[in-house]
């Protein structure tokens, strides 16, 4: 397949019409209509789209990654406790009786362990039988449920969008409704509901502690988050205007980030100086309520950087993208097809920044009857320099004894003053 | 490479983790174990020199620990764990494109509008509850849920028509009667026609003859053959299924008629007759891939991407996205617009207004087609309309 078209099956045949169209003595109008549209079931496509999913399998990946990690640091924290207790209790002056109740509190605390152990391979169980589903469910797509499977992707994108928006409600009701609660990420955006409401209600607790959790990826991929939390701490405290408690803070949780983040720690450190209700543009900006919601948007870039997600929903890619495979001048003209969602003004709103789509071959939509002309269906010009389909044309000329009246003019004309045009 | 590719490395990462697991809960017996004996040596050696014989039994623990190694056994699998989970996260890189985003152009977007599109493909869908919840959670005033009515008319009819019930059917076209009959739509005696042979079935011949009088009659000039096929049932009435038109009864029929008065309706109301969100995402996904490849290749050209009037890689979408006529010039490889439309020359061939200005240098010469040998006056070239 060469890099720079992807064709398609350009013939009628390919895309053949189902049932539901044409009957033979149907009037103009239902010819109008256009057959119900069959899904792309080209194998080399499918692949393609399918390729597109990698948030799909990813997300519930690191998910799985996550738990497997946080249990293992929890077996390790312990088993490393108990056999110190060991070790202590071999050096040190216990009485027989305090040593048997020592080791028995070890016993009891591996038996806790064991407890924490079993819950915790169940997380990881179900997460794996989550990432498997997904599998199944991107093998499952093939030509016979294409038009099912393409559904659920749009239902998929569709709790994308709410649980990135935050409208948590709407994703579980939408997610119920269609039951694809193994095929969207509900549970992973509930850790990230309870940061963002924190940070809404300023308070950073939550997303301070999700910064230790996921400390050492958030270090590789250089975040700086934390730091900025921080700051907004430190602001915090300075307009409560307890400045002695906000330089012990500044002291020991903004010196580190120092060495790399030294201008932006001036300038927030310079707003001791200033008070809240300073008017010193620079650090009025500070003080705002708006940093708030600047930390809720990092928070998020962080969170889906992380779990290997697009910052931007994916409706909002598909769409623009879309958007733009549809775009033509025509799409703008009063009379448009209302078959083209770029007909409806909301689309176009949105497609007008967007650029126009690109062809490198003519592809020709016969104004009555909406199908392809090409060579099994030639185009044939009128005088006036319309054009429309011979199968049009002819059905016209049959019904009105060899005579066909443009549509769109009005001017009539015999069926043999035609001419055929030929377009490659 | 494929899924099943995949589906095995993921299935080896969840061997390796049952291992690592394994392996955690034998070494926490293991501790356990040697715990609790020591713990018995302790009460059983409670007699003879208590002090003593307590450090000896501890020390002994604290070796066997020692030998048995929990950390290092269970860092050993949990390694092998971990080889497994990065095998299979690359391999998801190497087969899935890991951002789709790369060619986003970072416009905003106005969110009512979004919003509006929406809540408008939820009631499209039939989705009515959680488009009525969703709009009250983006808080959209209700005037912006244009669908909502409409569909919801349609969606009875169509559940009507489900249990065999014509009459919302029929209300709704006889209100509309001058839009279908303007439209030239057929959906009118569609419907009449069904009604008909319904009553053939359950009802007398004088009550479908009744029926055809009024209501198919109308249509005895323009669908001769059909009225006549119609009216020939009256002959069967009452044992339809034994009757060479027994095809009228079958339960597809039905299906059809949901169909056809779907499409009417859309288009009465100036809808398409499929969601525009489902068709725009679907048009997305075929357009994404050569898209980002073109992204992935020209590395450079991302600044100029951002400000592109047009995209960057031709893309042939399936038939059913082709809702306009496009031209190509075969010769300059350029779209036609309204200042460079399609002529037809006198040998049948198509070009460009510009290419044929080029190559007659300006209606000054006559020139070759480039498809066939004709000579060509470009002044006897005529603009085509498609």
């Amino acid at each position: 397949m060469e890099m720079d078209s992807l064709s398609n099956g350009n013939n009628t045949t390919a895309t053949a019409s189902t049932p539901a169209t044409v009957s033979p003595d149907s009037s103009a109008a239902t010819a109008r209509a256009t057959p119900t549209p069959p899904p792309s079931s080209t194998g080399p496509q499918l692949t393609e789209a399918l390729k597109l999913e990698h948030q799909f399998l990813r997300v519930p990946f690191e998910h799985y990654k996550k738990t497997i990690r946080a249990n293992h640091r929890a077996v390790e924290k312990e088993v490393s406790a108990v056999i110190s207790g060991v070790t202590d209790a071999a050096s040190a002056d216990f009485s027989p009786d305090d040593a048997v109740n020592h080791l028995n509190s070890l016993v009891s605390r591996l038996q806790g362990l064991k407890r924490k152990l079993e819950e915790g391979s169940r997380a990881e169980n179900l997460q794996a039988q989550k990432c498997r589903a997904r599998l199944d469910h991107l093998e499952s797509a093939d030509g016979e449920n294409l038009s099912e499977w393409n559904s659920t992707r749009l239902k998929r994108i569709l709790v994308d969008y709410m649980l990135r928006m935050s409208y948590y409600d709407t994703a579980v009701k939408l997610a119920e409704c269609s039951n694809i609660q193994d095929l969207v990420d509900i549970d992973v955006f509930q850790e990230a509901k309870k940061v963002i409401e924190a940070l809404q209600n300023k308070d950073v607790a939550p997303a301070l502690a999700w910064c230790a959790d996921n400390k050492s990826r958030l270090k590789k991929s250089k975040s700086k988050l934390e730091f900025q939390l921080r700051l907004q701490e430190f602001i915090e405290l300075v307009r409560a205007e307890n400045n002695m408690r906000a330089i012990t803070y500044a002291r020991k949780y903004l010196a580190p980030w120092g060495a790399t983040h030294m201008k932006e720690l001036q300038r927030v450190l310079a707003t001791l100086a200033f008070k809240r209700d300073t008017e010193c543009a620079t650090y009025k900006v500070l003080f705002e309520a708006k940093q708030w919601d600047f930390l809720v948007d990092q928070f998020k870039q962080e969170f889906c950087k992380l779990y290997g997600m697009t910052m931007e929903p994916l409706l909002n890619i598909y769409l623009q993208a879309g958007l733009s495979a549809l775009k033509t001048p025509y799409c703008y003209k009063d009379d448009c097809t209302k078959e083209d969602p770029l007909s409806q003004e909301a689309f176009r709103t949105i497609a007008m920044p967007l650029p126009y789509s690109k062809q490198h071959h003519s592809k020709l939509v016969c104004y009555i009857t909406k199908e392809l002309m090409d060579t099994e269906n030639p185009p044939q010009v009128l005088p006036n320099g319309y054009v429309y389909s011979t199968k049009a044309l002819e059905e016209m000329a049959k019904k009105n004894d060899g005579r066909i009246t443009c549509p769109r003019t009005g001017s009539e004309y015999n069926y043999t003053e035609l001419v055929k045009a030929y377009i490659s | 490479m494929e899924l099943s590719t995949i589906k095995d490395a993921f299935d080896r990462v969840t061997k390796k983790q049952k291992l690592s697991s394994a392996k955690t809960q034998e070494m926490l017996d293991q501790i356990r174990q040697e715990i609790e004996s020591a713990l018995d040596k302790m009460q059983s050696a409670n007699n003879s020199d208590p002090e003593h014989n307590y450090k000896a039994v501890l020390n002994e623990l604290k070796a066997n620990l020692l030998k048995i190694a929990p950390l290092s056994q269970m860092e050993g699998t949990q390694k092998e764990l971990n080889v497994a989970l990065s095998k299979y996260g690359k391999l998801l890189e190497k087969y899935f494109n890991p951002d789709i985003s790369k060619a986003y152009r970072n416009i905003d977007v106005d969110i009512h509008t979004l919003n509006q599109i929406i809540a408008n493909h939820f009631y499209r869908q039939e989705l009515f509850d959680i488009g009525d919840h969703f709009v009250s959670v983006v808080g959209e005033p209700e005037s912006a849920s244009t669908m909502k009515a409409p569909f919801l008319e349609m969606y009875q009819i169509l559940e009507a028509i489900k249990n065999q019930n014509l009459e919302p059917a029929l209300n709704w076209a006889s209100m509309n009667s001058d839009k279908l009959a303007q439209s030239g739509s057929d959906i009118v005696l569609k419907l009449h026609s069904m009604q008909f042979v319904k009553i053939l079935q359950n009802g007398t011949r004088d009550e479908a003859l009744h029926y055809a009088r009024t209501h198919l009659s109308p249509f005895a000039s323009s669908h001769m053959a059909e009225i006549q096929k119609l009216m020939a049932c009256l002959l069967w009435t009452g044992k339809l299924d034994r009757s060479p038109y027994h095809a009228l009864l079958s339960g597809s029929n039905w299906d059809k008629l949901a169909e056809d008065l779907k499409r009417e309706f859309c288009n009465l109301l100036g809808q398409s007759y499929n969601s525009p969100l489902s068709v725009t995402v679907a048009a997305g996904v075929q357009v994404l891939p050569p898209l980002l490849k073109f992204m992935n290749v020209m590395a450079g050209k991302k600044q100029e991407w951002q400000t592109m009037n047009q995209l960057p890689v031709p893309v042939e979408l399936d038939r059913e996205f082709q809702f306009h006529s496009i031209f190509v010039c075969p010769v300059s490889k350029e779209q036609a617009t309204e200042d460079n439309p399609p002529m037809l020359m006198s040998c049948g061939h198509v070009l460009c207004k510009q290419s044929i200005l080029k190559m007659s240098k300006n209606h000054t010469k006559m020139f070759k087609c480039p498809y066939c040998p004709f000579d060509i006056d470009a002044v006897q070239c005529r603009q085509l309309y498609f």
